[in-house]
């Protein structure tokens, strides 16, 4: 357990004198509480042995005890006050600092990290199992340092007062100890196991919320539902197994403080019958045994605590640990990208099976039939293919032949081994990700945008860009139209993943964000697929001379488009079947000559339609000014 | 800057207490039986616990300091079964409690299933147009955190604060039946606690309430960054989203650190309350006691005095009286922070943006597929709409393209169908009937559309296919994929159509996912099938193919075709031409084409426009 937790340490130092100065006062505090019942036992043992004593000369003796009492408590309020905001203080700030650390490994993991892993299970580490790590740097350490002082400090008092029942009291105290244990760990289990449930939950929560329009399309709400129960149910279980444990393992310190006490009273009880022992002395030995019993029934909520927090600090830690997976080899010379060639030499991709990927832990629910695959995939095979500096080179193929992969490789957003992939003859892992990344503009399929006003998401690499620039950006993905439709221009918000945008204006917000950078290497993968013909022939139209200075990568399915390149290959099933420029394949007559035929045929008909849509697309609103179009 | 918005307005202010007390005892009601067990449990070991200190009187009066009627006898006799009486005592007090604790928890885990469940059927509900303002992150934190909050009143025994009470209204009354000055004078202090109690609730609640709302920002920033993390880095902005993070993580920190100072001033004060009463009680106490030396208990009660017994039994009950309260001050504040969550998840479930449902659906027989939109205008939010009186019809077994730039409105006509959201103006109808007046479930069970955002659950593929299908067995799922040439791209997936899908199918292609979006909407041939994009990024040959099977299976049905790519809406019957919300032209291929003039012009406007783009 306490190997789980080292990782802590760093932290919990960061705040040693917090933790010092806040045990400190626990020590005071616990001290001068415990003089209470010295104070009250004292005067009423001295009373009852001195039942002669002058009634003026008692009054005072309980009258400076009183004052005695009421003076600690007084003293006792301020530093218990402190002792708690220091403490319980630090492990907020602890708990700040661990999710810091946390986003930090969060801002380095590898992009493939969150493709494998859904956000609701890293949420529900940041969150949740933080909670749970919190207690231990705050309620846990201080009910530990509290009971601790308090065994510090009775045990001896009492071995003094008398050795024999002291040691009789405390005589049970290892075997249950022994006991707590077990159920400890059986706690630490089942801990983990409902906190991975409780992820599974968080988890269920945003893909149904996410694909909210789809489940209320097709009416997916009652077996949404259900998927949605099942996890729940599982983690009402696990929940009440932990209570079960929980409560069993209070009721055992419970009953050791109740053992010892009967000890000390009926042995103890007798003696002072017989006279061996004084009265007050008893009677402090009670009490303090009493005192003992509260920590003794809160070391077990200590004890489950510091295992469920040990399970939660275990899972954050499949995080804080996680393999960056972006190799990045020191060579000692300076990097650069300068022209942007690129070269790329027997590039295999195999996902390794399922059920081997380093993947978040999630519950063992199991709603759906069938198993994890358990082979591994190829989905690139061999591929080598170089792109001059400055040329254009498309990438064709079926849909899962392998582009997107290729994309994603180049863009360093999936990792290979060294020695597959050049950038102006550096090997791609060689250069260092900040060199790499301000020179690549790479445009995934899916756009994503973020919650933030429309300016702010296409000025996401350059956040100082100028608005004019900014505009430019627009202009370029054809985008500037589409402004004045937007409720407030540049400052719209687009809503989470940019559901305020239509499909088109996604991508173009996407495209444009890279135009504004320039990058020298440009990468887009079937940017356009949402996009009007009319609207993409103008983006390429000015893209043409963009790209012109720059190595393009350049993925799409209408032929069409990519033509012009210098080189286009066709993948298939994840190999390279065919390469060369427009009028080479064509000869070749392969695959690639094929698909163009086939998109031909309807060429005729796609043209006019093309035609008229491009025209239309261009008409006036009805009701605007006729004259802006005559 | 923009990442940390204003929340939105789900963040209701906390109301009283006693509101959301009586709203959560909706969910806990159905299963009070639990409760009222643990309740009689906790009565039960509370007398047991309160019989303990009597019993412990009796052992030092009788036996270990005899008072003068029982001195002299010197025998122990009973002192071993009075040892034996409080072993069973405070064994069934352990017990009842191990036990009352379980049940407890049981009553609470199951309110709150009920709870988390009722959460996620209202979500489920809700509007669309209420997720285009309220992040998802945040909706998390209210089925996850929030509801966790709660289980943490119910697992640290919040509820238990009733029995505390009538533990403590029992303990005063035998305290005040053992000596009621003594009660009186110890009791002096209790106001001054209960007033400063008071005055720091205001503070707690207000700091709760604080806490939650960073806690939220938080989990949405946490969320939205999390799933736009490669984006980050791509685009080298880790320093910046650092910096957001940053400041949002001082905020909550600092707004915790508010509930931590007013907890601890808190429990500080209540412990401090104890020692003085134990300061007050000797100070009295032990002058009674005093006077009361060496009587019988009944000489000292008529002398006005104590036994020593007595004092001690006293202080012990006063103990017992402070533990429930020390208790109580710290469950307030996880009380607090259950109820401030509370508060949210009821405000959550008090949001009204949920698709009104007609009171008696029109219920029409099999559809034919008629589509009407007569002047229908509709606008996102305020400010101009996106839609401008827009007025078609389609025809029974008709098949009709939309096409447009892109923004044009294409896919927000097909949400008002499917009324995802509702029009502002006009009205849609399909058969005849408005389709406000349709059974919502009903409505979408006669539309089936392919959206342009594809949305795969995880699981299989299979799965994917069937979901929310239970009529569809797994042969006829296997035969719907056939049918789409699904098996073009599962014959290369090593678990065919049993390939898992991974969240969002991000394992897949965005091919592959549109194909399978695909055949969900398909294997159930809908008498209307709408398509938005629905093959934007699959590849030409099968797009041909597919074209072929609707064809096929969307036989005499209506379909609504949005697309881009003019090879896929060449077969359809009609063409309507969308911009900027509006209807420009509306006609078969060949119609549209004879309208030949007006082309002719725009063409050249359109080629000198290329050409200023060319230099430009
Ligand atoms: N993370 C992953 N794990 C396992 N398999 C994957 C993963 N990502 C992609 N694949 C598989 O790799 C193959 C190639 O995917 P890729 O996205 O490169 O296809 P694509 O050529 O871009 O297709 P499309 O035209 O549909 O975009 C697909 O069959 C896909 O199922
Ligand atoms: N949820 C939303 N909230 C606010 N505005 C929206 C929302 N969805 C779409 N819009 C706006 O409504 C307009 C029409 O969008 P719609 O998605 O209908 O376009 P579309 O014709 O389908 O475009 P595309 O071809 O790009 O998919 C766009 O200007 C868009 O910005
Ligand atoms: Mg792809």
């Amino acid at each position: 357990m306490f190997d789980t937790l080292r990782p802590l340490w760093p932290l919990i130092l960061r705040y040693r004198w917090h933790y010092v100065i806040g045990s400190l006062c626990i020590i005071a505090s616990q001290a001068l509480k415990l003089q209470i019942p010295r104070f009250f036992w004292g005067t009423l043992g001295e009373l009852k042995q001195a039942g002669d004593l002058p009634a003026a000369e008692a009054r005072e003796l309980i009258l400076w005890a009183s004052i005695w009492i009421l003076a600690s408590a007084l003293l006792i309020a301020p530093i218990r006050t402190a002792s708690r905001i220091l403490i319980l203080g630090s492990s907020r700030r602890l708990s700040a600092d661990l999710l810091a650390d946390v986003f930090e490994r969060m801002l380095a993991l590898a992009p493939s990290f969150y493709t494998r892993n859904p956000t609701g299970q890293v949420m529900s580490r940041a969150i949740n199992d933080r909670e749970y790590v919190r207690s231990l740097g705050g309620a846990v350490f201080m009910y530990m340092a509290e009971t601790g002082v308090l065994y510090a400090i009775t045990v001896p008092l009492m071995l003094l007062i008398d050795w024999q029942l002291a040691l009789m009291a405390l005589a049970p105290y290892p075997i249950f100890l022994v006991l707590a244990r077990r159920i400890a760990l059986r706690i630490q289990t089942l801990s983990r196991a409902a906190q991975n449930a409780l992820g599974e939950i968080s988890e269920k929560v945003d893909e149904s919320l996410s694909g909210q329009m789809v489940i209320k399309t097709l009416n997916l709400e009652d077996a949404d539902l259900e998927r949605f129960r099942l996890r729940s149910e599982h983690y009402r279980a696990l929940n009440l197994s932990v209570t079960k444990w929980r409560a069993l393992l209070i009721s055992l310190m419970m009953g050791l403080a109740l053992l010892s006490t009967l000890l000390v009273l009926g042995v103890g009880g007798s003696r002072v019958v017989s006279g061996d022992l004084d009265f007050g002395e008893f009677g402090v030995l009670l009490t303090y045994l009493a005192w003992l019993a509260v920590p003794t029934r809160t070391l077990g909520f200590v004890i489950s605590s510091l295992r469920r927090g040990t399970s939660a600090f275990e899972r954050l830690r499949e995080i804080l640990d996680h393999d960056l997976e972006l190799f990045h080899t020191e060579t000692g010379t300076e990097h650069e990208v300068r022209g942007g060639s690129l070269r790329v030499q027997n590039l295999s991709v195999t996902f390794p099976a399922l059920v081997d990927e380093p993947r978040l832990a999630g519950s063992e629910v199991q709603d759906h039939v069938g198993s994890e695959r358990d082979v591994p995939r190829r989905v690139l095979d061999d591929v080598s293919f170089e792109v001059p500096a400055g040329t254009t080179t498309a990438i064709v193929g079926h849909t899962g032949s392998g582009k997107s992969v290729l994309a994603r490789v180049l863009a360093r957003q999936l990792e290979v081994d060294p020695g597959a992939v050049f950038i102006d003859d550096q090997d791609l892992t060689e250069v260092p990700l900040d060199v790499l990344r301000a020179q690549i503009g790479y445009v995934p399929q899916d756009a994503f945008l973020f919650s933030e006003p429309l300016h702010d998401n296409v000025a996401l690499g350059n956040p100082d860009a100028t608005e004019a620039e900014v505009l430019a950006a627009l202009e370029g993905a054809q985008f500037a139209e589409d402004l004045d439709q937007l409720p407030e221009g540049l400052r719209t918000l687009v809503g989470e993943r940019g559901v305020n945008l239509s499909g088109g204006q996604r991508q173009r917000t996407a495209l444009a964000r890279v135009l504004l950078l320039s990058p020298r290497l440009l990468i887009l993968d079937d940017t356009l697929s949402a996009v009007d013909t009319r609207t993409s022939e103008a983006i390429l139209e000015h893209l043409r001379p963009f790209a012109a200075e720059r190595t393009t990568i350049l993925i799409a399915h209408r032929l069409s488009s990519v033509a012009h390149a210098d080189q286009i290959l066709v993948l298939e099933e994840g190999r390279v079947v065919e390469r060369g420029n427009h009028e080479e394949l064509l000869a070749l007559d392969g695959r690639y000559a094929s698909t163009w035929r086939l998109q031909e045929r309807s060429a005729h008909d796609a043209e006019r339609a093309a035609r008229l849509e491009a025209e239309l697309a261009d008409l006036p609103a009805p009701g605007a000014d006729p004259e802006a179009t005559s | 800057m923009s990442a940390r918005e204003v929340p939105p307005k789900d963040e209701h202010r906390v109301a009283f207490d006693a509101t959301i007390a009586r709203r959560l005892w909706v969910y806990l009601a159905p299963h009070q039986r639990w409760v009222w067990i643990s309740f009689g449990l906790l009565l039960f070991t509370s007398v047991l616990g309160l019989a303990q200190p009597f019993l412990m009187k009796l052992a030092l009066d009788r036996y270990v300091a005899p008072t003068p009627e029982y001195a002299g006898d010197g025998s122990l006799d009973g002192f071993g079964w009075l040892l034996v009486v409080m072993f069973a005592c405070a064994l069934g007090e352990l017990l009842g409690r191990a036990i009352q604790t379980y049940t407890l928890t049981l009553g609470g885990q199951n309110a709150l299933l009920d709870l988390r469940l009722a959460v996620f059927r209202h979500l489920q509900r809700l509007s669309s147009s209420f997720f285009d303002r309220t992040p998802i992150g945040r909706l998390i934190g209210r089925v996850t955190t929030d509801i966790e909050s709660l289980n943490e009143m119910f697992a640290s025994g919040v509820v238990t604060i009733l029995g505390d009470l009538v533990n403590m209204l029992a303990i005063l009354g035998i305290l005040f039946w053992m000596d009621w000055r003594l009660t009186l004078i110890s009791l002096v202090a209790a106001p001054v606690l209960v007033l400063t109690t008071l005055w720091i609730r205001g503070r707690v609640r207000l700091a709760y309430q604080t806490m939650v709302t960073k806690r939220s920002a938080m989990n949405a920033y946490l969320h939205e960054q999390s799933a736009g993390m490669p984006l980050v880095q791509a685009f080298r902005r880790e320093d910046r989203t650092r910096a957001a993070f940053d400041a949002i993580n001082a905020d909550l920190c600092e707004a915790q650190l508010g509930t931590v100072w007013w907890e601890s001033v808190l429990s500080a004060l209540t412990d401090m309350l104890s020692s003085v009463t134990m300061a007050l009680i000797l100070w009295y106490g032990g002058g009674l006691a005093l006077k009361g030396l060496g009587m019988s208990e009944l000489q000292a009660d008529l002398a006005g005095a104590v036994t020593l017994g007595t004092l001690v039994a006293f202080l012990q009950y006063m103990d017992r009286f402070f533990g429930p309260l020390n208790e109580l001050s710290l469950k307030y504040t996880v009380m607090q922070s259950a109820m401030t969550a509370a508060a949210r998840i009821f405000g959550l479930l008090d949001q009204t943006a949920v698709t009104p449902e007609p009171d008696q659906p029109a219920t029409p027989g099999p559809a034919a597929g008629a589509i009407r939109f007569e002047g229908v205008t509709f606008g996102y939010g305020e400010g101009t709409p996106v839609i401008h009186d827009l007025s078609f019809e389609v025809a029974p077994g008709e098949r009709v393209a939309f096409v447009g730039a892109t923004g044009a409105g294409k896919s927000t006509l097909l949400k008002l169908l499917t009324r995802l959201y509702d029009v502002d103006a006009g009205r849609i109808t399909l058969d005849g009937f408005d389709v406000r007046e349709l059974g919502v479930k009903d409505l979408r069970t006669r539309i089936g559309i392919v959206p342009q955002d594809v949305f795969l659950f995880s699981g299989n593929i299979l799965e994917n296919i069937r979901l929310g299908h239970p009529e569809i067995t797994e042969d006829v799922a296997r035969a719907a994929a056939r049918d789409l040439h699904l098996e073009r791209i599962t014959d290369r997936l090593p678990g065919g159509l049993m390939e898992p899908v991974r969240e969002r199918g991000s394992n897949l292609s965005s091919g592959e996912r549109q194909l399978i979006a695909f055949a969900r909407v398909l294997a159930v041939a809908p008498p209307v099938l709408a398509l938005d994009e629905a093959t934007s990024n699959v590849d030409s040959e099968m797009e041909h193919l597919l074209q072929e099977a609707v064809a096929r299976v969307m036989q005499g049905r209506t379909s609504l075709i949005i697309a881009h790519r003019l090879s896929t809406i060449r077969d359809v019957d009609r063409i309507v031409v969308m911009h900027k919300g509006r209807l420009v032209e509306e006609g078969t291929h060949d119609e549209l084409m004879a309208k030949r003039g007006f082309f002719w012009r725009l063409h050249q406007l359109q080629y000198a426009g290329s050409e200023d783009g060319g230099d430009a």
